[in-house]
């Protein structure tokens, strides 16, 4: 435990200096009279065929940039191929790019796209994932023998949830610079994955390796919603520079970030449970996720919510199905928790109601489920590992008095304030679903030692505020018994660090972190001072896994999971169904934190978006496929005065394999704050409640009588 | 572009008649949709309309009088501070001023309720001399007001009369940066047993403040007692008067609520039902 | 003859028109990109700069309001004794994670200790109510101004 509380002490942030005094710079902070900018024209419809596009006549210098420049293929490469760099023929989406103005004023640039006409041939739009005819990925998981569970149950109970949109409000608006220089390439950005921006960007190019590389800027937040989306921009933006022979910055207004780039999927999932003696014996899953407009990454968004669909529990027969649909709106994409939040908090609900209706408290009735250590998950595979749920939910009632409030709210007179308190259980599963890491990403990373003592470590993982460019030189410095302040990240440039993979899926310190532990402790052995020493490490996979296969989606689909249980306690103001969240608790295992204080933070941050998620977040679309509320006046997330004292604690549950015990830990916090949240608005207004977010709205509506 | 700075009322509204200039006290509304080529006149640090004063039973506020400021200030009432703490944020509040959340003519300003339910009155001010106009007067609908080309917001003069005895209440979407959804604010003045005043004022309900002087009135002259048994009079009329607009926030909710609320504003003062 | 005010201690002249945004002529023409455009309708707060000392938010300012008033950026600021005692108590606090609102937050918390050196929880809570912070949650930044009240104590 001695080596635990070392790598467990914080210390300050290597990135501190420069952020708090301003010198940090973020893309569009990067000026040169050289740039031109960039903005895009994008699609006014939802749907339909482009049939002419008219434009002034350009002064000079300013040009227009479309699918006819793009000399590669005009296809962002994300997953899939089928997300154009610059509309051909079709607009699938409002906001779809159809081209690129590039200049060197901005207003000019402003004057010209205003006075662009685009002609279109309006086709029918489709923007309800329930009656959509296209459905891009569907899955199915089965276990056990469901018509049998299901005719032997003494009690069905079916019940459907719905999740809504939630966009991520970096602080920092998605921007990109592209540069062409002596026929070279170079794309820097805001941006989560060099790498995927660099096979994208190669893609549409049609250039080779050598002719390019990607390099991430200090990026101000991200959260998923830069994982995808730099391709895009970064294809344009680099097909603009190649045209113009000068640099192009395209930096995002926030309406334009709002309006048009990627959302957490909503979605709408039935359960229906076979009880039998008072417990589970199943759950008939169906769960429908809006994809928008194209692929992107709905297959993996659907499979991460498809497999945890059943919850922490050990759920013996099993059936999930589901699909992402295509709507002609924005193409949704991967937000913190990644399809997990909504069927965590579809079950997390139902297991509720399920207690409620055979008159059981909820807590124990979820404890009674929860599964072990050697139980099955729900691809059968195995929970290998020490489940510290009930560790968790021990921790969970100590810090926050769960029991005790629930019961006397359970008793409160109906006055003006009422208030109630909810209880959820929710894991994540650490990395790449299945065998991603090994036959997918197959995570390259390098650590150099130098003549002169210090360390460059060389990864393609990015720091975005989670702390990277502190907790990896951390680890590298504690195995090689050296001061930290020797060891060096380098800036994530696809010139200079090979491909350890993308910054998601909470990887970066289980799977690459475990990947630099290895090659630092072979750097322990082989370097000798005064020389340089050079070693490169590969990802291995681990060889208890049982093999996974999506085809039936069958065998381990993560390493391992990190588990959480959060409580939320709220007070609603009858008269007007104002809600206060009087408190945010979250207990969590992520193995060991690698630096306890970048963990909190890591851990607070994700609890508020969740309850931002739960509380007041939401993407209006008009019956014309338009975003209506796309300012931060409009589509609101929670300030200081929204957010309560927010209670963050680990369960210390060291990781086998992990590096110096740690797993995911990014994600986690977001994913239980939603059921606990509308659980605890459940008991404050006296209704059972079925939607995220619970607004002031429906809690009134629910307080009086309605429907919420 | 020219905009300019005037360093005297004189000169700014000498300049309002002259030019055609828009004129700007904190511009925290008026920079969200800000034109480059806009022709300002600049009124932040105009003297005569920084002004915090009581006269004659009246609180006297300068146009240009931030919002920081009133909060400050020990001779504006609590019912005004209470409108106006929580406005926006502190940025806005140390640069919004109480004339500009007036003229932007939005149903929805947060100091236009409070002055509106206590019948103040604006000065309006041109270089051939002013106006008072009672705030029920100053907003035509739709965002406009009835403030001539040449006229400049000076002064509100706001009655303390009937202040002590207040219920305000506002529906935001957050805890701060929070635009009213729905927003009440009641008056009422009991003396020797016999209700003297009762005032009442919705805001982003309608395309203006609301006010129903008239169905207040009938709450004016009686007794508690005798209030209690018209209070479902009073509650039906103002039923039927409300008829929210729809907007982000459907009709039926802010219906409800202010319902709630003066049913609320009523039984604190001891008219119940 | 352009717009004159005091920036960051001495006076300057812009050549920009006078309804130019604070925010793209500190940006711009001053190269001082400390504050961050984040929504351009005083919605965030990361464009936060000081106005005589009180936090404004830069992109609602039109800068022919200037003229007779003192703006200072998180360039200006950082060069402070009381910019070392904030600094360090985030630091201590762990207040930093994106980066991108922390100049806005610094200046927030510098606007509030000068008018309020020893804020409760709740006046801290309001005084950074127009800075959002989409990483930290908030309590990090919380604590960090409450170090800083405490640790520079005499400084405010």
């Amino acid at each position: 435990m001695e080596a635990f509380e070392a790598i467990k002490r914080p210390m300050k942030r290597r990135d501190h200096d420069g952020k708090v005094s301003g010198r940090t710079r973020y893309t569009d902070d990067i000026q040169s009279p050289d740039f031109l900018c960039g903005k895009i024209l994008r699609s006014a419809i939802a749907h339909g065929r482009i049939v002419e596009i008219s434009a002034p006549e350009l002064p000079d210098g300013y040009l227009i940039v479309d699918h006819r420049d793009v000399k590669g293929d005009n296809e962002v490469h994300i997953v899939l191929d089928d997300t154009p760099v610059f509309a051909e023929d079709t607009v699938e989406f409002v906001g779809d790019p159809i081209l690129m103005v590039v200049g060197p004023d901005e207003r000019e640039v402003d004057r010209i796209l205003k006075e662009i006409r685009v002609r279109y041939e309006e086709l029918p739009a489709e923007l309800d994932p329930l009656t959509a005819t296209t459905h891009f990925f569907e899955y199915k998981i089965e276990k056990g023998d469901i018509e049998k569970a299901f005719r032997e149950a003494d009690r069905v109970l079916e019940e459907t949830f719905t999740t809504g949109h939630q966009e991520h409000v970096h602080l920092e608006t998605n921007a990109m610079i592209g540069e062409w220089a002596d026929g070279k390439v170079t794309v820097r950005g805001s941006l989560q994955c060099p790498y995927y921006v660099f096979r994208a960007v190669r893609k549409a190019l049609g250039c080779r390796d050598s002719d390019l590389n990607v390099i991430q800027e200090p990026t101000g937040g991200a959260f998923g919603g830069k994982e995808d989306y730099p391709s895009i921009l970064g294809c344009q933006v680099a097909v603009a520079a190649v045209k113009a022979k000068r640099p192009v910055k395209a930096v995002f207004s926030r309406q334009e970030d709002i309006a048009y780039t990627p959302k957490r999927h909503p979605s709408v999932c039935r359960y229906a449970l076979a009880i039998k003696d008072n417990r589970v014996t199943a759950m008939d899953i169906d769960v429908t996720y809006d994809a928008g407009a194209y692929t992107t990454l709905s297959a993996v968004v659907l499979q991460r919510g498809s497999i945890g669909a059943d919850g922490v529990y050990n759920i013996p027969n099993l059936r999930v199905q589901s699909r992402a649909a295509k709507t002609n709106s924005v193409p949704n994409g991967a937000f913190r928790g990644f399809g997990g939040p909504q069927t965590f908090f579809a079950v997390e609900m139902m297991m509720e109601h399920a207690a409620k209706a055979l008159g059981e408290e909820p807590l124990d009735f979820k404890l009674r489920h929860a599964a072990k250590q050697g139980d099955e998950t729900s691809t059968q595979g195995l929970y290998h590992f020490h489940v510290p749920t009930p560790e968790i939910a021990a921790r969970l009632e100590e810090l926050s008095h769960y029991r005790e409030k629930r019961e006397a709210y359970a008793h409160q007179p109906k006055g003006r304030y009422r208030r109630g308190i909810g209880f959820s259980l929710v894991f994540h599963g650490c990395a790449f679903t299945g065998n991603g890491e090994r036959d997918l990403i197959k995570s390259v990373a390098r650590i150099r030692g130098n003549a002169d003592g210090t360390v460059d470590v060389f990864t393609a993982n990015t720091e975005m505020g989670q702390g990277l460019e502190t907790t990896f030189p951390k680890l590298v410095a504690a195995r090689l018994g050296i001061p930290v302040e020797r060891v060096r990240l380098a800036q994530p440039d696809t010139d200079l660090v090979p491909d350890s993979g993308p910054t998601v899926a909470s990887r970066s310190m289980m799977i690459v972190g475990l990947i630099l532990r290895r090659a630092a402790d072979k750097l322990k052995m082989q370097w000798k001072p005064g020389e340089t020493v050079t070693v490169e490490e590969h990802y291995q996979h681990p060889d208890y896994m049982i093999p996974f296969s999506l085809d039936d989606f069958k065998g381990d689909a993560y390493p391992d999971y990190s588990w959480s249980g959060n409580v939320v306690e709220v007070e609603v103001d009858a008269l007007t169904g104002e809600a206060r969240t009087l408190g945010c608790w979250g207990v969590y295992d992520i193995g060991v934190p690698i630096d306890e204080a970048v963990c909190h933070g890591q851990m607070q941050g994700g609890m508020l978006q969740g309850l931002g998620y739960a509380s007041m977040e939401q993407i209006g679309y008009n019956e014309r496929g338009v975003i209506r509320n796309d300012h931060l006046s409009d589509y609101i997330i929670p300030t200081s005065a929204d957010a309560p004292p927010l209670v963050s604690d680990f369960v210390l549950n060291p990781a086998e394999f992990g590096p110096m015990g740690a797993k995911g830990a990014g994600e986690l916090p977001h994913v239980g704050v939603a059921p606990a949240y509308v659980l605890a608005m459940e008991q404050a207004v006296g209704r059972p409640l079925y939607k995220a977010p619970c607004t002031t709205e429906d809690a009134l509506n629910a307080l009086e009588g309605g429907e919420a | 572009m020219v905009s300019y700075k005037p360093e005297t009322l004189k000169e700014a509204l000498e300049i309002r008649a002259r030019e055609n200039v828009t004129p700007y006290a904190g511009g925290t509304d008026l920079m969200i949709e800000a034109e480059p080529e806009a022709r300002y006149l600049f009124l932040a640090d105009v003297p005569e309309l920084k002004a915090i004063e009581k006269v004659d039973g009246n609180l006297e506020i300068g146009a240009a009088v931030t919002f920081t400021q009133g909060l400050l200030s020990p001779l504006v009432p609590e019912l005004l501070k209470e409108a106006v703490r929580f406005i926006a944020a502190p940025a806005i509040r140390n640069a919004g001023t109480f004339g500009g959340n007036i003229c932007n003519g939005s149903p929805k300003a947060d100091s236009a309720l409070i002055f509106s339910v206590t019948d103040s009155e604006l000065v309006l001010s041109s270089i051939g001399g002013e106006r008072r106009v009672p705030i029920g007067e100053f907003y035509l609908g739709r965002g406009k007001t009835c403030l001539g080309e040449n006229e400049l917001l000076t002064k509100i003069v706001m009655p303390l009369r009937n202040v002590q005895n207040y219920y305000y209440h506002k529906v935001g979407a957050r805890g701060a940066l929070a635009i009213a959804r729905v927003s009440f604010a009641g008056l009422m003045r009991v003396e020797g047993g016999i209700i003297r005043h009762a005032a009442t004022a919705y805001g982003a309900v309608a395309g203006t403040i609301l006010r129903r002087p008239d169905i207040d009135g009938i709450l004016i002259g009686r007794t508690i007692e005798e209030a209690k048994k018209i209070r479902g009079d009073y509650l039906g009329a103002m039923d039927e008067a409300i008829q929210p607009i729809r907007g982000r926030i459907s009709a039926e909710y802010r219906k409800k609520v202010l319902m709630n609320l003066i049913a609320d504003f009523l039984n604190r003062n001891g008219i119940t039902g | 003859m352009g717009v004159q005010f005091k920036l960051n201690g001495r006076m300057v002249e812009s050549a920009s028109s006078p309804a130019s945004r604070l925010l793209d002529v500190v940006r711009n023409e001053f190269g001082l990109t400390g504050a961050k455009c984040g929504c351009k309708e005083g919605e965030c707060g990361a464009c936060s700069v000081l106005l005589d000392g009180l936090l404004v938010n830069s992109c609602m300012v039109a800068i022919g309001t200037l003229p007779g008033h003192e703006v200072t950026t998180i360039e200006g600021f950082r060069e402070t004794a009381r910019f070392q005692a904030i600094d360090e108590a985030f630091a201590k606090a762990n207040a930093v994670q994106c980066g991108f609102c922390t100049p806005g937050m610094v200046l927030a918390a510098e606007s509030l200790l000068n008018q309020n050196p020893h804020p409760t929880e709740a006046e801290i809570r309001d005084g950074i109510s127009g800075n959002l912070c989409r990483c930290t949650g908030y309590n990090a930044i919380i604590e960090g101004i409450k170090r800083a009240a405490k640790e520079g104590e005499g400084l405010w």
